[in-house]
């Protein structure tokens, strides 16, 4: 009978979205108010609910145990303080299933209300409520490991619908699709899903620390806690430190725009280097080597000026020996040359060199870390030797590829001409008219050995 | 005896003479295993860029190995430069005195003989005259000779400066290391460039020499051979009746099997770099 009740318990839990009532036999029973008492008479035995409900569903929806309702972070309520109208008696006369939870959770049922899934839950009617989070009987506190939304458990809870392929792709599409397919695919591998997953991390970021827990909106809303200009904020509710900084450099929002900066970029947040669902751990080589084509996306000239340096040659053949953008210019407060508290401000250029170049002084940081040679008026210095090495080079190589090619010809005509070696004989002989007129001897067999 | 008709160096005729001595044997032997070393370190980082670029310096197992085996190779190219320098200082000092070191038929200095053998040459390139003879040295050899010696002289000092660089910036402003890397690079794809194709060209691919000439390596070649590469000199030595004087025994079996595959392998392994180079240079 107890397996038989625990069988049932569990496919009430599946289709309510419950977890861990299993664990409700064995805890010791609270006292239990007379109307659970009552309710119970009815709704935990199955044979008589599916003998007198008619056209009820034989499932959970009716079936509730005292056991359910004693895990419950509910358990001190009555069932009429939801089920309002549902008095003694049976039938029974209410029209109201249920009150809204709001009734209780103001803010919650609020901020949900103006969510994307209330609005889907209107429109499609198949997005989540209440209860397809939290449950129903059964529903516990945040805190209980055992909650659907317990920290640990809320990326699996998402994951139901978020997981699907078909579902997503109802309601997201083009790159909000993709990205969405990510967060289910790749999140698990980042350092905030490795944290929750292995590490058992519960303060690391989840869905809803990012997305909200109730008032889920996508990014183009500007309400949204996902919304490029709330983005820093949403971080930042973890990484305090980190926000603080980066809102006082250049990528900050209240920085002057400096002159060179390319039109059509938006400053970068967070995100745009560290990706929203595949953020590593930022000491991963691999990955401080590709926040150098992240800082390339809108720094184009600086980017490639920086592959012709040393630096940026180690750093594309997949080395972290030599600088990359934030060993110079810092991780988050980057700032112009020109600011004084700017790590590559003239006057702090000994200290920043001297991270990597031991003893290097005021004449080593003369060195262009981004320098153009084919920028005349600018790079002078390098203009000049740069064209006059490139000339050497290719008046050089034009000169005696023509000399090869030309002696190659020549060798050819000899060849067939004169019919043995290219060369004519030794002695210094007109050779044109012929072969073999030269007086030096051997020369005819040389010939003839090496054809 | 049978002529080894792999090597241009023992075609035709004539006993073998002497063309370099063991000294400058060794020399090039330097020369050969440091600049295929440099070379084969230094372009990845020069073609960063290329596909191939990775996969190059992986072999050697990254950048700072490859950067530890070019400084090796870098100390092997200042050992032959100095003792280079050094012997001929000594030759010019003691033994020959600067007067046939600096000019004359067996000297390395750049004569008036030279523009006119390269002039002589073009005439016959168009058919408009007889191949030129020439002394103990060509103008080929000569520009190879000097190539090396500048090209030494201007990628060491660079690639010093870009060595010690906090050491350098005690005497000079940064942007020396920039123009540093400038000439360093280009320099040493001049040189690349040049001694995988023309050079590869003049001494061992071109049809009188093809496929290897083992001269450098066993310091010796064919009287058949010296008339035709160096008809003067074998002239000279003729009038001179000095021709017994350079005749030596011909290399063992050993020290030509070694020559060949020395020859081969360094040809080779030029051959893939110059294709690296090409394949980054047109991707």
């Amino acid at each position: 009978m107890r397996s038989v009740v625990r069988f049932i318990c569990m496919l009430g839990a599946t289709a309510t979205g419950l977890v861990g009532v299993r664990s409700a036999s064995a805890q010791s029973t609270p006292a239990r108010s007379t109307q659970v008492v009552e309710c119970t008479k009815c709704h935990a035995d199955r044979d008589l609910l599916s003998a007198n409900a008619s056209g009820a569903r034989q499932d959970s929806a009716l079936f509730v145990t005292g056991a359910v309702l004693d895990s419950s972070v509910h358990h001190s309520l009555q069932c009429t303080d939801c089920h309002r109208g549902f008095g003694a008696g049976f039938p029974h006369q209410a029209s109201q299933v249920v009150v809204p939870c709001s009734t209780c959770h103001e803010k919650e049922g609020r901020d949900w209300a103006a969510s994307i899934h209330a609005r889907n839950a209107e429109t499609v009617g198949d997005a989540p409520t209440c209860v397809g989070c939290h449950g129903s009987h059964g529903v516990r506190a945040a805190t209980d490991p055992r909650s659907p939304i317990y920290p640990l458990n809320v990326a699996g809870l998402c994951s139901r619908c978020h997981g699907d392929p078909r579902i997503i792709g109802r309601y997201f599409t083009g790159p909000a699709y993709q990205e969405a397919r990510v967060a289910a695919t790749a999140f698990p591998k980042s350092v905030h899903g490795i944290a929750l997953t292995r590490d058992g991390l519960v303060v690391s970021a989840t869905c809803s620390d990012c997305h909200r827990a109730h008032l889920i909106l996508p990014p183009d809303s500007a309400r949204s806690s996902v919304n490029r200009a709330n983005i820093p904020q949403t971080c930042g509710k973890c990484h305090a430190g980190v926000v603080k900084v980066f809102e006082g450099s250049a990528h900050g929002p209240g920085y002057p725009k400096q002159p060179g900066i390319a039109e059509g970029h938006p400053k970068p947040v967070c995100i745009d280097c560290h990706s929203a669902h595949e953020i590593v751990r930022a000491d991963r080589p691999a990955w401080q080597r590709s926040t150098v084509q992240k800082c390339g996306s809108c720094h184009e000239h600086l980017y490639e000026t920086y592959f012709e340096t040393y630096h940026g040659q180690v750093t594309q053949l997949g080395s972290n020996l030599a600088a990359k953008c934030s060993d110079c210019h810092t991780a988050h407060d980057m700032r112009s040359p020109t600011d004084p508290k700017s790590t590559v401000f003239a006057g702090n250029l000994v200290h920043t060199c001297s991270q990597c170049h031991e003893g290097a002084n005021a004449n080593f940081v003369k060195y262009y870390a981004h320098g153009d040679p084919r920028q005349r008026t600018k790079y002078p210095r390098l203009y000049w030797p740069w064209l006059l090495m490139t000339g050497l080079l290719v008046s050089v190589m034009a000169f005696f590829v023509l000399h090869s090619v030309l002696w190659l010809i020549r060798n050819g005509i000899e060849h067939r001409r004169g019919g043995h070696g290219p060369r004519g004989p030794g002695g210094g002989g007109p050779i044109d008219d012929g072969p073999g007129v030269g007086p030096a001897g051997g020369s005819p067999t040389s010939g003839g050995s090496e054809s | 005896m049978t002529r080894r008709a792999m090597d241009a160096a023992g075609r035709g005729e004539g006993p073998y003479m002497r063309r370099f001595t063991g000294f400058q044997r060794a020399l090039h032997i330097m020369v050969i295993v440091s600049f295929l070393g440099l070379v084969a370190t230094g372009l990845p980082l020069r073609f960063a860029a290329a596909p191939w670029a990775r996969g190059v310096m992986d072999l050697f197992g990254g950048p700072v190995v490859a950067g530890f085996v070019h400084r090796v190779c870098a100390i092997i190219t200042f050992g032959y430069f100095f003792a280079h320098v050094i012997q001929i200082t000594y030759r010019l000092l003691r033994v020959e005195g600067p007067k046939k070191l600096l000019w004359g038929p067996d000297s390395m200095v750049p004569q008036p003989r030279d523009l006119r053998d390269l002039i002589q040459m073009f005439r016959w390139f168009f058919g408009k005259g007889p191949h030129p003879e020439f002394e103990r040295f060509s103008y080929m050899e000569k520009f190879d000779y000097w190539a090396v010696f500048w090209g030494v002289a201007i990628i060491g000092t660079s690639g010093l400066f870009l060595w010690f660089p906090t050491f350098f910036a005690r005497f000079m402003p940064g942007w020396v290391f920039n123009i540093a890397t400038i000439v360093h690079g280009d320099e040493a794809l001049l040189a690349t460039s040049f001694i995988f194709t023309i050079h590869f060209f003049n001494v061992h691919l071109r049809p009188e020499k093809f496929p290897i000439d083992t001269v450098i390596f066993t310091g010796r070649a064919t009287a058949a051979y010296m008339k035709e590469e160096h008809g003067l000199e074998y002239e000279r030595l003729q009038r001179d009746g000095r021709v017994q004087e350079r005749v030596v025994q011909p290399a063992s079996r050993a020290a030509y099997l070694w020559s060949v595959t020395v020859g081969f392998i360094a040809v080779g392994i030029g051959t893939v770099l110059i294709v690296l180079v090409l394949w980054a240079l047109l991707a």
